[in-house]
């Protein structure tokens, strides 16, 4: 009888770290998967804690911490477990030739698109933005029908941001798309994959730009989990590149989704795609199998143990109807306002959470799920990411960092 | 089980199924899975307008895996097609490549001579001017179909019975797989049954359009099938195409009696090999083989949500290693390769799988889908197998 | 500033009058103190009325409908979906209403066709297989924005003007005679003064308010309707409960999206318009009995407007005070020189345009008659342009395209083939181009982005602005409309505007959408950050 130790439910980040932080101690994970993510189209930056709840920045993550809430995952998991899933992070990017960078003691300002900076706190090189704070002239590079990326949005806000008041140059580069659909990052950072595209691009940025530019760009220096564009044309025109922050499709959470896939098979995860949980068989408090449901019929694969990263409501690990909410695999009690009317405050930034963006799973201190008197549900399953009630991941900037740290200590777990 | 719904009402817009269309990625006239399909769909509500870039979609099925809402993207897409030809007509060579087991039913009358007329300069000449692609790797026909060897079979009889549907392809182009399906089963104690009214499975008709004669093969086969399935008989397929469309495609867009018992029956035969391992029933008696492969999922497997059954089976067998391309889509997407004016872009989008197998040093590669082995032989110049044939290979203690 | 007559409120109403006037050759200068269309005009069902709703209990209303339904759907063209409607009745609905609304509606001239229950199921397959008995009616879909902004672009042709984010701060008379207006604008501050002979009060629900700058009263309860907008169209044609008017009971079609409305309670105030979840639970419940897979229906959001209902009896209330439009001549209070409309609905708002432009003509002594039941407010476009527009146009979206630019369609068209970057899909979900989107927000009257998005429809489909709200963003700054600086308030203010709809309605695929855009601008684009950072 084919068993696993543990499945994963859920392919995002927290998913995939569990996954890998499973299997490293030696289990058998398979990892199912319904669909790509928010991952794929994100920006696949570690963002682990940038503001309070009332909207108050931190001086770092690390001191941010220990400021916050009990009921908040980082707290339930503990500030040692953050530490450790942190390094985990960046040895495991080490080992696949992507390095991140950063850690608990400062912030990664990283310039957006819309001209504003947001605070991240593991970021590829590619987006290190350090080379900007001594530079004086800082080149902002657009591209030609490129649709989500406005240069003068950068260099004209940015220029308002203490740290970030620069002599802003704007180059547009023409990559030659002619014809058919709308031009995104993705297609221009697939150019770039290709020698061509990268001659084309230097030929074009050379004629404007002073060797020993700083230079801010969309996030198109290539399309794979690796540094060889940026390090080509960063040699070839002799200049430091920084990726700004952009809507989806992000390319940088591209590239992270595809440096852990090859990492979890690498070390011998099942995946399993288009294999949507629909529920579970369990005995006393232990489940011991979980079951799809494909269209044909529905399929049981046994296991020891589960994690469940489901991704709350946008992954359908949590679903609201107009008069109900739950969750659909293994009916966990989910913490939600009583009153549908109170699950969004009047207004849309409000210096508050959003109490809708906190709802979700209650779980101990080992991400086990629990009821309202605070007893497990299930012994032998484990909330990480999204799921996870306490904490407004677009208000804090928290939303990769609570998936990392909570994927790997589920991963420890399990 | 809970079939698709027709709605768009699920799709965030979130690009996802852009992001990962293999067709988007090689073709920029291609607008796109989500604007072709959900996005389009809210306006097909409205308009009877056709998109033009309908026409680019393979139905490779990569939008439905990519989704995070489970919106049934290429049944949108392939809906809309069907509506656009109730009022336009397909061109000939559409005809041509979704008819193939009429043209194969033909041409099985002298295979020999069609076989030469297929693939010589001048049928070629002629093909290229209705539209059919003369770099394509078309297939041959076999000597004789699957269905007529079988029956000059003598197999040894069990209590257990098996049905095998064997497909177009595996009928009249590659019947040494179908053989290799029975030798299997027959290892494993089933007695194989082989329903010869079925008809073709309809994948290529549905892909270009032709929904009313698919809908009728669909209730065809579903009659013929359901009586086996009500006498408990697994029905078993050796092609991920077929398997798509009987466990599937036919419940998402058709409403046929039946379908859904018949459905929940359908069995890849790795799969089913592997239900037999679960429940300790499978012939493990392998004979220790040497050799190297790659394996290739089908699109039409990976979205069946099901893993990918032949890689672990061939992995039971001692001495066997197999490698995972885990190199994206083969390009062909069924008949979408051998269109002349598809066949480069089918070329681009097998372009990295393509590669992977070049640089592997390895010179064969197991995939279940006929379409797949045509396309990764012509654009990886490799040997392709159908992975049960390695499994009859070690059974037979070869 | 001079002009002849002023007109206040840029709503239906307002810009009927204006266009009527423009007609007949007198100088007219409208304000609207939000933007063109913010009032009611945009938060109702879209439905431009056979007139049986009214048949059995408003006669003289229900004829006024029928009649300007048909003028309508000739000159406004345009703005108009002619998608006819039914009225359905259920078996918990009484049959004795059912016989006086066909003889009410054969007596007003309504044509009201029966047809079985098993023919309104295949006309519209989503509907309820209950019905006992059905009719089809000459109802139309009518697109408030589109219907207001012609309007606009045809007075304009005829000289008049259009100032909005202009409120009226001072109405200035002498010796009891109206001479002008002093308006202020609520975006740059910058006062002026608008000398005229004549005002005409058309601000719908505002109309007490602006009355009281005038020293008079005007008696207008506002009540407010609450509705919801599904994502996808699950009827081509309006639907209605053969029952006497009340809540919930129409569904309407409005190009790629299902309007289900109304409610009716008192409002606080005009602009009493943010909607609530127990209203919405309560519509659906209401609705559900029509379309009985309503609750797998998405909605994208929930809207509210109040209607200007006037009645001599201070106690009328709700659906019992008169939605036939009154002519207020303040003469009778003492003031010359300006005259108030009020009550009356969308369908009829040319009729009562004429009624109010002949009044001013009167006063003024003008002599000239009312074109506008006879002429087009849109040239039909011609067969090149349509093909020209087909080549440029994504394609399921050209006729809707045609339809909102009316005469401006060949100049985008032209702008779209010299420059193809301008074929861009700005809005995906409901398909709008760069160079639609260019031209409008180009346009005097367009300051935020929500103006540009009630011209355009950009953020009014699937994604709510989630994508699309960025890259107007984009565009306003690159073209210079606004500072750089500005972008992230500009996109809160859009967002904060598509959040009130949204927030009533958290649940299914909208929740999902609602935490995308969430994750867009606040997770990685940190517009709460950013506006944080401002305030400091």
């Amino acid at each position: 009888m084919r068993t696993s130790d543990v499945i994963v439910i859920g392919g995002g980040l927290a998913g995939l770290t569990a996954a890998i932080a499973a299997v490293g101690r030696g289990r058998q994970v398979t990892l199912m998967t319904s669909g790509a993510g928010t991952l794929a189209i994100g920006g696949g930056t570690i963002d682990l804690l940038g503001y309070l709840e009332n909207n108050t920045l931190v001086a770092t993550p690390r001191a941010g911490l220990s400021l916050l809430p009990p009921e908040h995952p980082y707290s339930k998991v503990g500030s040692q477990v953050v530490e450790d899933a942190v390094q985990f992070f960046l040895t495991m990017c080490q080992e696949e030739s992507f390095a991140y960078t950063g850690g608990l003691d400062q912030i990664q300002w990283l310039p957006t698109a819309i001209g504003t900076v947001k605070p991240s706190c593991l970021v590829p090189l590619t987006m290190d933005s350090t080379p900007i704070q001594t530079a004086s002239q800082v080149v902002v590079v657009g591209f030609t029908r490129l649709k989500d990326y406005f240069p003068e949005l950068i260099s004209k806000g940015l220029g308002t941001i203490p740290g970030f008041q620069k002599e802003y140059q704007e180059i547009v580069v023409d990559p030659g798309f002619t014809g058919g659909r709308d031009v995104t990052t993705l297609d221009i950072a697939r150019w770039l994959d290709t020698i061509q595209g990268q001659q084309v691009c230097r030929e074009q940025l050379v004629k404007h730009m002073k060797p020993g530019s700083v230079v801010i760009i969309p996030p198109v220096l290539g399309s794979r989990p690796s540094y060889v564009v940026r390090d080509t044309l960063e040699k070839m025109l002799n200049c430091k590149f920084v990726e700004a922050v952009i809507m989806p499709t992000a390319v940088v959470g591209l590239r992270l989704r595809a440096m852990l896939l090859q990492r979890a098979k690498r070390l011998g995860v099942t995946i399993m795609e288009q294999a949507h949980v629909v529920k579970a068989v369990q005995e006393s408090k232990r489940v011991t199998a979980v079951i799809t449901g494909n269209v044909d019929r529905e399929r049981s694969y046994p296991t020891k143990a589960v994690v469940l990263a489901t991704g709350g409501f946008f992954g359908g690990g949590i679903v609201a109807e107009h008069d109900s909410i739950g969750e659909p695999i293994f009916d966990l009690p989910v913490t939600a306002p009583a009153e549908r009317e109170e699950w969004g405050t009047r207004n849309l930034f409000a210096d508050a959470a959003q109490p809708f963006a906190k709802i979700g799973i209650q779980v101990d201190t080992n991400l086990r799920p629990v009821n309202s008197e605070g007893q497990v549900v299930l012994e032998n399953v484990y909330v990480a990411g999204r799921n996870l009630a306490g904490y407004d991941y677009c208000l804090e900037k928290s939303g990769n960092g609570v998936a990392l740290v909570s994927g790997y200590k589920a991963g420890l777990n399990c | 089980m809970k079939k698709h719904h027709y709605n768009p009402d699920a799709c965030t817009a979130c690009t996802s199924c852009v992001i990962h269309c293999p067709v988007a990625q090689a073709v920029r006239e291609f607008q796109g899975p989500k604007l072709a399909g959900p996005a389009g769909e809210r306006f097909r509500l409205q308009e009877d307008e056709w998109e033009s870039a309908l026409e680019y979609c393979s139905n490779c099925k990569n939008c439905d895996i990519s989704c995070p809402s489970r919106v049934p993207i290429s049944t949108l897409n392939m809906k809309a097609r069907a509506q656009y030809y109730k009022t336009h007509k397909q061109p000939l060579r559409d005809w041509i490549l979704s008819h193939g087991e009429q043209m194969a039913k033909m041409a099985g009358l002298t295979p020999g001579l069609a076989n030469l007329g297929m693939n010589n300069v001048v049928s070629k000449a002629i093909l290229k001017t209705i539209g059919i692609s003369n770099k394509a790797p078309l297939p041959a026909y076999a000597s004789e179909s699957f269905i007529k060897q079988f029956k000059k079979i003598k197999q040894q009889t069990y209590a257990n019975k098996a049905v095998f549907y064997p497909g177009c392809f595996v009928n009249y182009n590659q019947p040494q797989v179908g053989l290799d399906v029975v030798a299997v089963l027959q290892a494993n104690k089933f007695e194989v049954i082989v329903p010869e009214a079925a008809v073709c499975c309809s994948s290529p008709l549905v892909v270009n359009g032709y929904m009313d004669e698919a809908e009728a093969n669909a209730h065809k086969n579903i009659a013929i099938l359901q009586d086996y399935v009500k006498k408990g008989y697994p029905i078993i397929t050796a092609c991920t195409s077929c398997g798509l469309m009987l466990k599937q495609e036919y419940q998402e867009l058709f409403t046929i009696e039946g379908i859904e018992q018949v459905a929940s029956h359908i069995y890849d035969i790795a799969e089913f090999l592997l239900e037999l391992y679960d429940k300790g029933q499978l012939n493990t008696n392998f004979a220790k083989q040497t050799g190297r492969y790659l394996y290739h999922a089908p699109c039409h497997l990976r979205v069946q949500g099901i893993g990918t059954p032949s890689l672990e089976l061939v992995r039971m067998i001692p001495g066997i290693e197999v490698i995972d391309a885990d190199a994206g889509c083969c390009g062909i997407s069924g008949n979408y390769g051998f269109k002349a004016d598809k066949h480069d872009i089918a070329m681009a989008v097998g372009n990295t799988l393509f590669e992977t197998i070049k640089t592997s040093g390895i010179d064969t590669v197991l995939s279940e889908c006929g379409t797949c082995r045509l396309q990764i032989a012509h654009g990886a110049g490799a040997k392709t197998v159908h992975p049960i044939s390695i499994v009859r290979a070690a059974y037979d203690r070869k | 500033m001079q002009a002849t007559v002023v007109v206040i409120g840029g709503g239906a109403t307002g810009v009927g009058i204006l266009r009527d006037l423009s007609m007949r050759g007198i100088k007219t200068v409208l304000v609207e103190q939000k933007d063109l269309a913010y009032g009611t005009s945009s938060r109702f069902h879209g439905l431009l009325h056979s007139g049986g709703r009214y048949a059995v209990k408003d006669a003289e209303s229900a004829q006024e409908c029928i009649e300007e339904n048909t003028i309508l759907r000739k000159v406004a063209r345009y703005a108009v979906e002619e998608t006819e409607g039914l009225f359905v009745r259920l078996p918990e609905d009484g049959e004795q209403f059912e016989s006086s609304w066909v003889t009410a509606c054969a007596k007003v001239g309504i044509p009201a066709i029966p047809i079985t229950p098993a023919e309104a199921n295949r006309l519209e397959p989503q509907l309820t297989r209950r019905i006992r008995s059905a009719y089809r009616v000459p109802d139309s879909a009518i697109d408030g924005f589109r219907l207001v902004w012609q309007n606009v672009m045809s007075a304009r042709q005829y000289g008049g003007e259009v100032l909005t984010y202009t409120e009226v701060t001072a109405i200035e008379h002498v010796n009891n005679q109206v001479a002008g207006v002093k308006v202020r604008n609520t975006i740059t501050g910058k006062t002026d003064s608008i000398a005229c002979d004549y005002i005409v009060n058309a601000a719908g629900s505002w109309v007490g308010h602006v009355a009281h700058l005038a020293g008079v009263d005007v008696h207008v309860k506002p009540d407010r309707g609450v509705l919801v907008a599904f994502n996808h169209r699950f009827t081509s044609r309006i639907v209605n409960r053969l029952r006497p008017a009340s809540d919930g009971d129409i569904f309407v079609p409005h190009g790629s999206i299902t309007i289900l409305g109304t409610t009716s309670s008192p409002a606080e105030r005009p602009d009493d318009t943010i909607p609530r979840t127990a209203e919405v639970a309560a519509l659906l419940k209401i609705g559900q009995p029509l379309f009985e897979n309503i609750y797998n229906y998405r909605i994208l959001r929930a809207f509210a407007g109040t209607r200007p209902l006037y009645s001599a009896d201070p106690n009328a209330a709700g659906r019992s005070a008169s939605r036939n439009f009154t002519i207020i001549d303040h003469e009778k209070d003492g003031l010359t020189g300006m005259a108030t409309i009020v009550g009356g609905k969308l369908t009829t708002y040319r009729l009562m345009a004429e009624k109010m432009a002949d009044r001013v003509c009167g006063k003024l002594g003008v002599d000239a008659a009312c074109r506008t039941a006879v002429e087009p407010m849109i040239a039909d476009a011609s067969a090149a342009d349509m093909a020209a527009a087909k080549r440029f146009f994504p394609a399921y979206s050209v006729n809707s395209a045609v339809s909102r630019l009316g005469a401006k369609l060949n100049e985008i068209v032209k702008v779209m083939e010299d420059n193809p970057a301008k074929r861009q899909l700005l809005c995906e979900c409901e398909m709008v181009t760069l160079a639609e989107v260019e031209a409008m927000a180009a346009d005097p009257t367009s300051y935020t982005l929500e103006d540009v998005r009630r011209k355009t429809r950009i953020g009014m489909g699937t994604c709510q602005g989630a994508f699309c709200g960025f890259r107007g963003v984009g565009v306003a700054v690159a073209n210079e409309f606004i500072p750089a600086q500005e972008a992230p308030n500009f996109i809160k203010d859009f967002l904060e505007a598509r959040w009130n709809g949204i927030r009533p309605v958290l649940w299914g695929n909208q929740l999902r959408e609602a935490e995308l855009m969430r994750g867009i601008y606040g997770a990685s684009l940190n517009i709460d950050g950013a506006v944080k950072h401002e305030n400091k």
